[in-house]
Parts: structure tokens; sequence; C-alpha cells
């Protein structure tokens, strides 16, 4: 029996689905089976972002209706064959399916995967509400910026209200050279006003364009700072103990040291 | 660098810092659900009320909600010129 652990923000952009995706890959790499789930219904992306759009037949939807077995709508990722897509339809609305619908197909998912990682759609609305039904656990996705936070203690309110208690939060988008100039939040300020567990720092990374412009998860480039953090992230969620190390800004004097030499 | 100095030199508070300060007391309201409003006309009400009591300037008057851990707190910070004559 595995576990069901809902991603989700309720700020737009804050980078959900490349959690999911990241996350998704780097627990399926350490051997899990995992199915990653998009519960955004007509707006669907982690395909796209996963590089296994052409790959899509059938969606959720199909599964609901009934016209398509689950385990067949499921699609099997190019490079893990333990992880799988069960992408949304793109041709639907969020209100034609309810949270009870969504809440089965997960649980069926369940009996036969380690991981069910469910990519919500923002807001707080019947879309939120389907993610979220059958999570056991969620990771709140949060940028270090007012609006950000503010929309996250909301979503930690309404996954509190409905007893998820096991929440843990992923600062996403975070710029160690920004803080140090005090142009931003720090880790710090953030985890002071949720008050929530931190389960990982992921810093702001430019390659994650060109990462789903390619269609391949940020995951295997092996020199990205952002991919390190997601793999702990993934081994945390495990259950292993591995340490969140403090990202260090980088001066003028190694940024210029750096590109010399090529060490960047 | 050089940015840090001119913002020591004006006396600028960092924006991080202002942020941080925007958000607690943001969340402090988003979370008892009050906003400007509640918080007028509670101001007003406590300053009625005292000042059968006491001699007040109504100026003065400060309430406020403040975050404190997990617990919230209201506080208040009420100048008081003197007592009232009661009869």
């Amino acid at each position: 029996m595995g576990k069901v652990i809902v991603i989700t923000s309720g700020k737009g952009g804050v980078g959900k689905s490349t959690s999911v995706a990241n996350i998704g890959t780097a627990l399926a790499m350490l051997g899990k089976s995992v199915v990653v789930v998009d519960a955004d219904i007509g707006l669907r992306n982690l395909d796209i972002i996963m590089g296994l759009e052409s790959r899509v037949v059938y969606n959720s939807m199909d599964v609901i209706d009934g016209s398509c077995e689950l385990e067949k709508a499921l699609v099997t990722d190019r490079r893990v064959e333990n992880l799988k897509l069960l992408a949304a339809s793109q041709r639907n609305n969020k209100t034609d399916v309810q949270p009870e619908q969504m809440k089965d197909v997960c649980l069926k998912l369940r009996e036969t995967h380690d991981y069910v990682l469910i990519d919500s759609p923002a807001g707080i609305e019947q879309g939120f509400e389907n993610a979220s039904s059958a999570a056991e656990a969620a990771l709140i996705v949060t940028t270090p910026d007012v609006s950000a936070v503010r929309d996250a203690d909301r979503i930690i309110g309404l996954l509190q209200a409905k007893e998820v208690s096991d929440l843990q939060l992923i600062i996403n988008r975070f710029a160690p050279n920004m803080v140090k100039k005090g142009d931003m939040l720090n880790q710090y300020d953030v985890l002071d006003v949720l008050s929530i567990k931190l389960i990982g720092i992921v810093p702001e990374d430019p390659s994650i364009v060109g990462s789903s412009n390619r269609g391949l998860p940020l995951i295997y480039d092996a020199t990205s700072e952002a991919a390190g953090a997601y793999k702990r992230i993934a081994r945390r969620l495990d259950g292993q103990d591995v340490p969140v190390p403090e990202f260090k800004a980088i001066g003028w004097f190694s940024n210029m040291f750096g590109k010399l030499f090529g060490l960047d | 660098m050089l940015q840090r100095l001119i913002r020591f030199l004006r006396r600028e508070e960092p924006s991080s810092k202002i942020a941080s300060n925007r958000l607690k007391l943001i969340l402090v309201q988003d979370r008892l659900g009050v906003n400007e409003e509640v918080m007028k006309d509670l101001q007003q009400e406590i300053t009625q009320v005292l000042s059968r009591y006491f001699t007040l300037d109504k100026n003065q008057v400060e309430i406020d909600l403040q975050r404190e851990d997990q617990a919230m707190a209201l506080v208040a910070n009420i100048p008081i010129r003197g007592m009232k004559g009661r009869d």
C-alpha cells in the first residue's frame, strides 16, 4: 500500500508541476513505483513538462466515466519505467469531476504503487478539492514572496480543516544572492509565519526553462543545484534523514573566478 | 556591496524586512478574518468605554493585532491623562 501526496500552493506559477515532475522522477530513480496524476483538468501540462505529451491516449476522465481501465490509461515514462503519468483531460472542466471520483482513482492507484503524487491546480476551488480528496499528506510549494506565502497559509488552513495533518513546505526559486542583499525573504522569515515543517529549499535555476522546453525534467542535469535539491527532497519524502544545506550567496569575486576557470 | 552602502547611508530598510513585517500582519488579519474597518470600530468602542473612566488623548490610542510565536495578541497602547471624577 502506497501513499497519496498532493502537491499544492494556492498561487499559480510557483512551480507545482515542475516539483511534481522532478520529485516523481527522483523517487522512481530511487527504485520506487510512482504515479504522477495531473489534476489540473482543462489546463493540463504535466505531460509536457515530462515530455510525454505524444504518448497520452487516455486520461483520468476516461477512467472516471468508465471508457478506459485505470492501468491502460497510465503512460509509462520514457526513461524510468517505474514512473507513470495519469494525464488530465484537456476538453473537460474542473467541475466535471467530483472529489469522490478523484479519490476513488487515487486510492486504486495507491494499491499498486509506492507513491501517488497529485499535481493540484492553482486556486482553492473545486480543482483543489478534487486534487486533495485522497491525500494523506501534502507538499506545499511557495516562493519567498509575500503573495505566495499568504496563499500558502490559506491552503495550509484548508488542508488542516480537511484533517490532512502531514504538511511539509518546499521553498522554490530561492535566490541566496538576493537574500544576502536584503531583497528577498529568507527561509526563516517564511518558516516563522507558516509554521509547518520544511522539506526542502530549491534554489532559483535558469536552466528550468530549457528543461521544460525539452520536456526533460531538470533532475537529469547533474550540474544543476535545483536538481540536487529535488533529489534530496525525494529522499526525505522517502524517510531518509538528509540535512538541508545552507545556500551560499556567490560573491562577485568567486563568480568571476568561476567564470574564468569554468567552475560554474 | 555599493547598494548596501547606499542603503546604509540613507538608513533605508531592506525590502525583505518590510516584506516580513507586512506578511506577519497580513496573516494575522487573514487568520482572524478581521479587516481595517473592524479594527477601527473596535478602537472607537474601546476608546468610548475607557473615556468614561479616564481622560484620554483619543488621537494617541493605538490598538493592533500582533503575532507572537503561535499565539495572537491584541496589543493596545492607550496614554492616560488623568482619572475622571465620578459622582
